[in-house]
């Protein structure tokens, strides 16, 4: 009786909590890695620093964090080959978004086509199974002797890369629908468009965007083979250039804007994921 | 009047063996009946509904819905399924009316509607929740209320309770009885809980395994009892409704123990 009377009383009492527990979890479970994230960061650039600071690597291998920052802004300030940064880098965004969209108008549909009918994925399985394996690099000359050295090459060269993760992606959100999913709506009434409309694409909707993400990264890391092809501007071209004169800071400085780019665009997309298929993971 | 005449269905096995689901099965669901199929797993109780349904054609016989042949899933046969399947990214209201969204009806009329049946189920002001921060017992009352929306002739229901704990089970099947008695839907009620079928069920059929079959049917009237007087203990403490949940239970569990010691003799 007196036990009870004093365990009622502490938890009235807002000093004295109770101590909580909670099940022990397994994986992840929502903890927060940004700040172990960031000390890495941190912990990478120092060791940069004290590499290069007590020459254990020659420079021309290896720049340090200042001459890089200083090449940054050089090339800010002079531009380089001939060219602006901001030329150099809206000429390779303007590649990789044409080709993302592009990419995307023809893969999306294809391979919500290729999930549903038959003959959709008896015709493009074959050719798209075939190509997407190989490396762009080994396309690429095909691509200069079919279509030419002008901007067409390097965007098709770039939405081939794009096409088959989106593609591929399209199809799996279809085969992860549920067919009582499926049969609730014809239950309900549904016509073969409602279906589509209402139940296959929103179901297929997160895998799309997991697709178009994966798309883009491939974009970035083909930027590279693709402004091999006799390009004056561009990133990727400014790697090739600065690599031939062993400037090796340039190629630090290209590195770290594509870097730059590739993560905000990758942070954009998780934010357009939250905000279009919330219910991601909760069903 | 339902009425489903000899209905057979075989399927084929993945190894190429042939599956006889259902054998000759023949019921009718008249006009404020509840029809319950009760029996163990792979009596083809499923199978029958989801021919109702509309979602797999018969191998033989015929489904009529007042005289017109079933052929494919349709609006006048609402399905409750045993696992429910709202679509996540809509709020309850939008999957109360996705039926009416089919049928081409404006939004306010649809959105009035959906609050009307969600007073049915005892979800009010639930409208615009979204289906995962609702607990499994309200989801199936969304998925009934979805159901009904359409206004279907009779409504079909899969274990819909089969996955609820016990005490929202018998809510559920209280709301359900409210919303038989106010509706006055035809229902086909599939159910592995012999005492759910005697509540619940105006007629019971008996169904056992290999091949699927009809092997009694019973009429009863538990369930008219109860929506007159509401008292749960006096139905379930009724001398007939122990003798019957007995006979069924003989009946159902018989067929199959003959079965195994028939396998294990020629083992």
């Amino acid at each position: 009786m007196t036990d009870l009377a004093r365990s009622g009383s502490r938890a009235s009492d807002p000093a004295d909590r109770p101590k909580i527990v909670r099940l022990h979890p397994f994986g992840l479970d929502g903890a927060r890695t940004g700040p172990i994230s960031l000390a890495t960061a941190l912990l990478l650039l120092a060791a940069w620093f004290l590499v290069t600071h007590y020459r254990l690597v020659p420079p021309l291998f290896l720049p340090t964090p200042q001459e890089v920052a200083t090449q940054f802004l050089a090339v800010l300030e002079d531009g380089y080959a001939g060219a602006t940064l901001w030329e150099h880098v809206s000429a390779s965004l303007f590649r990789i978004f044409s080709a993302a969209v592009i990419a995307a108008s023809l893969g999306i549909p294809l391979g919500l086509a290729m999930g549903l009918n038959r003959w959709a994925k008896g015709v493009f399985d074959t050719p798209i199974e075939f190509y997407w394996p190989l490396p762009p690099l080994a396309y690429l000359p095909l691509m200069i002797i079919w279509l030419g050295i002008g901007e067409v090459s390097k965007i098709v060269l770039l939405t081939l890369a794009m096409f088959a993760p989106v593609c591929l992606s399209a199809q799996a959100g279809v085969r992860s629908l549920p067919i009582e999913r499926v049969n609730a709506a014809l239950s309900l009434g549904a016509s073969r468009w409602q279906l589509f409309r209402t139940i296959v694409l929103p179901s297929a909707l997160p895998e799309i965007l997991t697709g178009l993400r994966i798309g883009i990264g491939v974009g970035w890391s083909t930027l590279v083979a693709a402004e091999l092809i006799a390009a004056t501007r561009g990133i990727g071209f400014m790697i090739m250039s600065a690599s031939h004169f062993l400037a090796t800071d340039v190629v630090f400085v290209g590195i770290g804007i594509i870097a730059v780019f590739a993560f905000a665009f990758s942070y954009g997309m998780r934010l357009l994921e939250a905000w279009l298929v919330p219910w991601k993971g909760k069903s | 009047m339902l009425q489903v005449r000899n209905a057979s269905v075989f399927f084929s096995a993945r190894d190429g063996r042939v599956v006889h689901a259902l054998d000759r099965a023949s019921l009718d669901i008249d006009a404020n009946s509840i029809v319950v199929a009760l029996g163990a797993s792979g009596c083809g109780k499923s199978t029958l509904l989801n021919a109702i349904a509309g979602f797999l054609p018969l191998s033989e016989g015929s489904i009529t819905l007042d005289g017109q042949p079933v052929a494919s899933p349709g609006a006048d046969r609402g399905v409750v399924f045993q696992k429910d399947t709202l679509l996540p990214w809509s709020s309850v209201a939008d999957n109360v009316a996705l039926g009416l969204r089919f049928a081409g009806i404006p939004a306010r009329e649809r959105r009035e509607r959906a609050e009307e049946l969600l007073g049915l189920v005892g979800l009010e002001g639930f409208a615009d929740a979204f289906p995962h921060e609702l607990s499994g017992g309200m989801r199936q009352r969304v998925g009934i209320a979805r159901a009904l929306a359409t206004d279907p002739k009779i409504l079909l229901m899969d274990e819909p309770f089969g996955a609820l704990d016990s005490l929202t089970r018998e809510q559920m099947q209280e709301l359900l009885i409210d919303v038989w008695a106010r509706t006055g839907k035809r229902i086909f009620f599939i159910t592995h809980s012999i005492e759910e079928a005697l509540f619940l069920g105006t007629n019971v059929v008996v169904m056992s395994p290999r091949p699927g079959r009809i092997v009694a049917r019973f009429d009863l009237d538990f369930v008219r009892r109860f929506a007159a007087e509401r008292d749960v203990r006096a139905i379930l403490s009724a001398p007939e409704f122990a003798d019957l949940y007995d006979e069924i239970r003989s009946l159902v569990h018989r067929p199959h123990a003959e079965a195994d010691v028939r396998r294990m003799v020629l083992q």
